[in-house]
C-alpha cells in the first residue's frame, strides 16, 4: 500500500468516505437550516441584491426605449382593449353577484385565503447538480419559513427549501426530489407531477384514464401543501410507464425568466381546502 | 499585517466570485456554459496561495456553493478541499508556472469534482444525476478558458499582499 504514505491521496480517500456518509442522510430528511448556513445567505444577499438592482436598473432603461418605439400604435390598441374591458367588467361584476347568490343557496363553504408575500428573484443555483434553484430576497424577518408553497400569477413555482434572515433559496417544481398531487383539469384524473429537471412528468396515472395532449394539470391540494386548483402545466406527451400512465407536463410558469414570485404564508402542517 | 490583507483579499474574492456565480454567471440561465469562479478560485488557492488557511479557504468556498445551491451540507465542500489537496500536493511543480498547465490542471480538477460527486450519488441513490460527460467536459473546457485570465488577475493583487 505505497500509494496509501501519499499524505494528499490518503486524506482524498478519506473525505471521500466522509462525503459518502453525509449523502447517505436523505435529502428530503434534511434537517432544519442551521446557523452557518443562515449566514451564507445573509453574507451573500447584499452583493446579490447589488447586482440584481444596477441589472434590473439598466434592463429598465433598455425596455422603456425600446417601448417608445411603438408607444403611438400600442396606445391606440390599448384604448380599444379598455373599451372592451369596461363592457366584460361590468359582467364579470354581474356573474360575481350571482355567484355569491348561488353559494348562499347551496350552502357553500369559502376557500381559505392565504397572506402572501412579493419577492424577486435576486439569483439562481451556482452549481449545475441542483440548478432548479433560485434566490429571492424574502426571508425570515418577513415570515418566511422551510416548505411554505411559492407560486406566480401564471401557476406554481415550488417550495421555499432554506430561509436566510433577508433571502430565501426556493426549490422549483422542475427539480427531481419535487412532488406534488395534481390532477387533470378537463377530467379530474389524479396524479403525481415530479420534477424532471428542464420540465416535469406526471406519473401514477391510471391506465385508461381520459388525459390527452393538451390537458391543464392543476394541484389537487390533497397532500396539505399547495393550494388547490393552482395551475401547474400543460400535457405535451403521453406515454405508457410499467401499469401506469405517464405524462410529460410543460410548466405553465417560465422558470427559466422568473422575475417575480409570491410565497403563500402558509405552515407545513395545515391541511388545504379538505 | 500583509498576510492578514491576503487572506481578507482573498475572502472577499470568494464572497465576490460566488455573488457572480449565483446571479449574472448561474447556470440556472446559461446551463452547461457557466465558469465555475468558485472552483478556478479553489484551484488558484491550492496552486498560488501561501497562506495557511487555504485549506478552510477552500472548505468555506465549497460549503458556500452546498449552501446556495441548496445541496446538503458536504457534496462540495468535501469534494472541493479534495481537489484543493490533490492539486496542492503538486504545486511544487515548475510547469504550473506555464499558463497551459495551469488550464489543464483547472480542466482536470472539474473532471476530478464531478467524477468525485457523480460516483457518491451513484453509489447511495442507484440513479445518477441528469449531467451528461457532455457537460462535464463543456464546463472544464469554459472554466479551463475563464481560469487562465482569472489567475493571472488575481495572482498580480494577490502578490502586492504577499510581499
Amino acid at each position: 500500500m505505497k500509494f496509501l504514505k501519499n499524505r494528499a491521496v490518503l486524506i482524498t480517500i478519506v473525505l471521500f468516505f466522509v462525503s459518502l456518509q453525509l449523502y447517505s442522510l436523505n435529502f428530503r430528511e434534511k434537517s432544519s437550516q442551521n446557523f452557518i448556513s443562515r449566514i451564507v445567505l445573509t453574507v451573500t444577499y447584499y452583493p446579490q441584491k447589488l447586482i440584481y438592482t444596477v441589472s434590473n436598473k439598466v434592463t429598465n432603461v433598455w425596455r422603456d426605449y425600446m417601448d417608445l418605439v411603438n408607444v403611438r400604435q400600442e396606445n391606440i390598441m390599448l384604448k380599444e382593449d379598455i373599451k372592451k374591458l369596461r363592457v366584460e367588467k361590468f359582467e364579470l361584476a354581474e356573474a360575481g353577484i350571482q355567484n355569491q347568490r348561488f353559494k348562499k343557496l347551496l350552502d357553500f363553504k369559502e376557500i381559505p385565503s392565504y397572506p402572501i408575500v412579493s419577492a424577486n428573484v435576486i439569483g439562481g443555483s451556482p452549481s449545475l447538480l441542483r440548478s432548479e434553484v433560485v434566490i429571492v430576497d424574502r426571508g425570515s424577518r418577513d415570515g418566511i419559513s422551510q416548505g411554505m408553497p411559492v407560486a406566480s400569477s401564471e401557476g406554481i413555482v415550488g417550495k421555499v427549501l432554506t430561509v436566510g434572515n433577508k433571502s430565501s433559496e426556493i426549490l422549483l417544481i422542475t427539480d427531481p426530489v419535487s412532488a406534488i398531487d395534481a390532477f387533470v383539469h378537463r377530467t379530474r384524473v389524479r396524479g403525481i407531477v415530479k420534477g424532471a429537471g428542464g420540465g416535469c412528468t406526471m406519473e401514477y396515472i391510471e391506465q385508461n384514464s381520459d388525459i390527452s395532449v393538451g390537458d391543464k394539470i392543476i394541484s389537487s391540494g390533497k397532500e396539505g401543501f399547495f393550494p388547490k386548483g393552482v395551475i401547474v402545466g400543460t400535457v405535451t406527451n403521453i406515454e405508457t410507464k410499467g401499469s401506469f400512465l405517464s405524462a410529460e407536463v410543460s410548466p405553465f410558469v417560465d422558470l427559466e425568466s422568473l422575475e417575480e414570485v409570491v410565497i403563500i404564508l402558509k405552515s407545513n402542517n395545515i391541511v388545504l381546502n379538505e | 499585517m500583509n498576510k492578514y490583507l491576503s487572506i481578507i483579499f482573498l475572502v472577499l474574492l470568494s464572497v465576490i466570485f460566488i455573488t457572480i456565480q449565483t446571479t449574472l454567471l448561474s447556470p440556472h440561465n446559461l446551463g452547461s456554459y457557466y465558469p465555475d469562479l468558485n472552483l478556478i478560485l479553489i484551484v488558484f488557492l491550492a496552486i498560488f496561495s501561501e497562506i495557511r488557511g487555504g485549506f478552510f479557504l477552500a472548505l468555506g468556498n465549497g460549503y458556500m456553493m452546498d449552501v446556495l445551491s441548496g445541496n446538503l451540507p458536504g457534496t462540495f465542500a468535501i469534494s472541493r478541499l479534495s481537489a484543493y489537496l490533490l492539486v496542492r500536493s503538486g504545486s511544487n511543480h515548475v510547469y504550473l508556472r506555464k499558463a497551459l498547465v495551469q488550464g489543464l490542471v483547472i480542466f482536470l480538477a472539474t473532471i476530478f469534482t464531478w467524477i468525485f460527486i457523480l460516483t457518491i450519488i451513484k453509489i447511495k441513490k442507484g440513479d445518477s444525476a441528469d449531467i451528461t460527460a457532455q457537460s462535464i467536459l463543456i464546463q472544464g473546457i469554459v472554466n479551463a478558458l475563464v481560469g487562465v485570465p482569472i489567475f493571472w488577475m488575481i495572482h498580480r493583487i494577490n502578490a502586492r499582499f504577499q510581499k
